[in-house]
């Protein structure tokens, strides 16, 4: 126990009022009893939406309009809400949140899911819980403080009987305040229940998450991949290149490995960096909107930004598309982006920065994509063998939705990746 | 004595950064390279490196597969050195699984490579040892027998086996059991023999698979 001293600050004060509020929105009874208390202005509320609802129904009934309903319903779940918060706080029970009308797209499915939504009906019930537990709270303390004031006022108080008297208000007391916790430990039990996600969001919830796991792990994955691998291969050269510029004992100095191996840090640097552009950009995506939407598998309709990128990298490359590509399903689009992307940038990774056309062609029931450089800007680049592990994925990934993928070297000193996708292929 | 080297590692920047400072080595020499596990094969086969430096994903055969092939066309030689970007655990145990000797990060310091090289090849303690012992214990689904399930053993083999497989080289037993050096290594030789573990990796393996050695 610290020692006590008198507060010198309106901060101190400050700091200590919120510590005993804190106390008492703790867990344990100090929470519950303040539930409790709470309940009984909260059912007057509840009493009151009742009555608006009602009232607005009727209204409807008199050609006012549909939309007081509407704000009704709103209300009754925003209140939903705060008392999903309350309960959470004082009481200390998990209730998972439901469906967030507010974030849908578009006015009309907000309006449908505001009426359809069977949290909103839930939500009405609360109320309704809520009635009856401010009539049983309201009930319980009055009869409590009648007994127990009965007894200060209208008993015999003399020297032998204050001691059982005061014991028997004890107990009231005591009684009063056991049944109110009932009360409340009852609404803790059917909180979850009204105010909760129902079972369908939940899993609908989980899908999402898992969903967004994978991304994650898809994410470590491409983040390994690509920067990890350019980071290894750059250390490396990096470390020989100075163990050819300080030779050990009777070894030969190497200048000229000691410059490729510049270059090839150079290049696999810049190639990385626009790798983590791309990396960083989706998790900032992520931090903004929170939900799904940032996480969605690229299109060709990002294709512009991603070349956009690699042009700020240095590399000359130009999209070319052929045919309506709109109707491609999301599947193939996603797969037609990363055959460009990791075609991309396996040109910085070998060749430097040629001139590269990327090009996508819609030709009747097939999709195909195709990424190709001119000679390497640089010496002593080759491809490696069968590219680099990306590609062995896309290899994968490619046969697993039906297509073909070929890589090899052009016959005028580029490389060309062709990939075929069939448009019913699922990718 | 000049170890010969085989490289494999899909990226030619790997590969050709690892040979020069390979290179720089005295007692090192890089006698080939390779692209695939497909390639290492053919390789070794022409080069017979006495270790093999297998990097783990590649296109057309990956190192773990490519060093059960290796294994199985000669348990003696060559040893191979799994060579890492990350410490990812499954990929490592798996490869371990499969018969590589040891393993060793493609970011560590160089001078802890070229230890790591020697270490495997010489065969007297494990490469790494902590992580090693870690990645065993934890991967290795203990079938739970007992040491029933191990060949029987002499009681200073059975230490001789908890040592190993507590990551202590050959010297460092020798002194735990006032033991000569020579004599701890007859006792390895013999648990090897026994166990049918190419090497002191692979009887930790058998030593924790088995419930010898417990996690």
């Amino acid at each position: 126990m610290p020692p006590t001293t008198f507060p010198r600050s309106a901060a101190e004060i400050a700091v200590r009022l919120r510590a005993v509020v804190a106390t008492a929105a703790s867990p344990g009874w100090p929470g519950r009893l303040l539930y409790a208390l709470a309940g009984l202005p909260i059912a007057v509320l509840s009493v009151a939406f009742y009555f608006a609802l009602v009232g607005s129904v009727v209204a409807v009934i008199y050609g006012i309009g549909i939309v007081l309903i509407l704000a009704v319903l709103a209300g009754i779940r925003g209140f939903a809400g705060l008392e999903r918060r309350l309960a959470r706080s004082l009481l200390l029970v998990d209730i998972p949140d439901g469906e967030r009308v507010r974030r849908l797209p578009g006015v009309v499915t907000r309006v449908r899911r505001l009426v359809m939504s069977a949290g909103t009906w839930r939500a009405v019930g609360w109320l309704g819980v809520r009635v009856l537990l401010g009539v049983a709270t309201l009930g319980i303390i009055f009869f409590g403080a009648v007994a127990v004031g009965g007894l200060g006022f209208e008993a015999d108080w003399n020297l032998l009987s204050t001691l059982p008297l005061l014991a028997l208000m004890a107990v009231l007391t005591v009684g009063t305040l056991v049944l109110l916790d009932l009360v409340v430990r009852l609404a803790a039990a059917v909180a979850p229940r009204l105010l909760g996600a129902g079972a369908e969001q939940q899993i609908a919830a989980l899908q999402q998450s898992s969903r967004r796991l994978a991304d994650r792990n898809r994410l470590a994955r491409d983040l390994h991949d690509t920067i990890g691998h350019a980071l290894t291969a750059s250390l490396l050269q990096a470390t020989a290149a100075r163990r050819t510029l300080t030779p050990a004992g009777d070894r030969p100095l190497q200048p000229e490995f000691a410059r490729q191996a510049l270059e090839h840090i150079e290049t696999n640097t810049r190639a990385a960096l626009a790798e983590l552009d791309r990396v960083l950009s989706v998790l900032r995506a992520e931090d903004d909107g929170r939900d799904a939407a940032p996480f969605a598998a690229p299109s060709l309709a990002d294709l512009d930004d991603l070349l956009a990128g690699l042009r700020d990298g240095g590399l000359p490359v130009a999209l070319v598309v052929d045919g309506e590509v709109d109707d491609v399903p999301p599947g193939v689009q996603e797969l037609a982006y990363r055959v460009v992307q990791e075609g991309t940038t396996n040109v910085l990774r070998h060749a430097g920065t040629p001139l590269t056309v990327a090009q996508v062609v819609r030709d009747g029931a097939v999709l195909v994509v195709r990424v190709c450089n001119e000679r390497a800007s640089q010496l002593d680049s080759r491809p490696g063998p069968g590219g680099g592990r990306g590609l062995a994925g896309l290899r994968e990934r490619t046969a697993a939705a039906g297509g073909t993928l070929s890589a090899e070297p052009t016959p005028s000193g580029g490389f060309e990746l062709a990939v075929t996708l069939p448009l019913s292929g699922a990718a | 004595m000049t170890l010969r080297l085989l490289l494999v590692d899909d990226d030619v920047l790997v590969r050709s950064g690892l040979r020069v400072i390979l290179e720089s080595e005295p007692d090192l020499t890089v006698v080939g390279d390779a692209g695939t596990g497909r390639e290492a094969l053919d390789v070794a086969a022409r080069t017979d490196p006495d270790v093999v430096l297998m990097d783990v994903r590649m296109p057309d055969m990956d190192g773990i597969a490519a060093t059960a092939q290796l294994v199985a066309r000669d348990p003696r030689r060559p040893r191979v050195l799994v060579l890492t970007t990350f410490e990812d655990d499954d990929y490592l145990f798996r490869s371990l699984q499969a018969g590589a000797s040891g393993f060793a990060l493609k970011r560590s310091d160089p001078d802890e490579l070229v230890d790591a090289i020697r270490v495997v090849a010489r065969g007297t303690s494990l490469v790494l040892p902590d992580l090693t012992r870690r990645l065993i214990a934890s991967h290795a689904p203990s079938r739970a027998r007992g040491a029933a399930a191990l060949p029987e053993l002499t009681v200073r083999e059975a230490d001789v086996l908890r040592l190993v497989a507590g990551g202590l080289s050959n010297a460092e037993i020798a002194t735990e059991l006032f033991l000569s050096r020579e004599t701890v290594k007859t006792h390895v030789s013999s648990v090897l023999l026994k166990l049918r573990a190419r090497d002191r990796t692979q009887a930790v393996i058998a030593a924790y698979e088995s419930g010898f050695m417990t996690a």
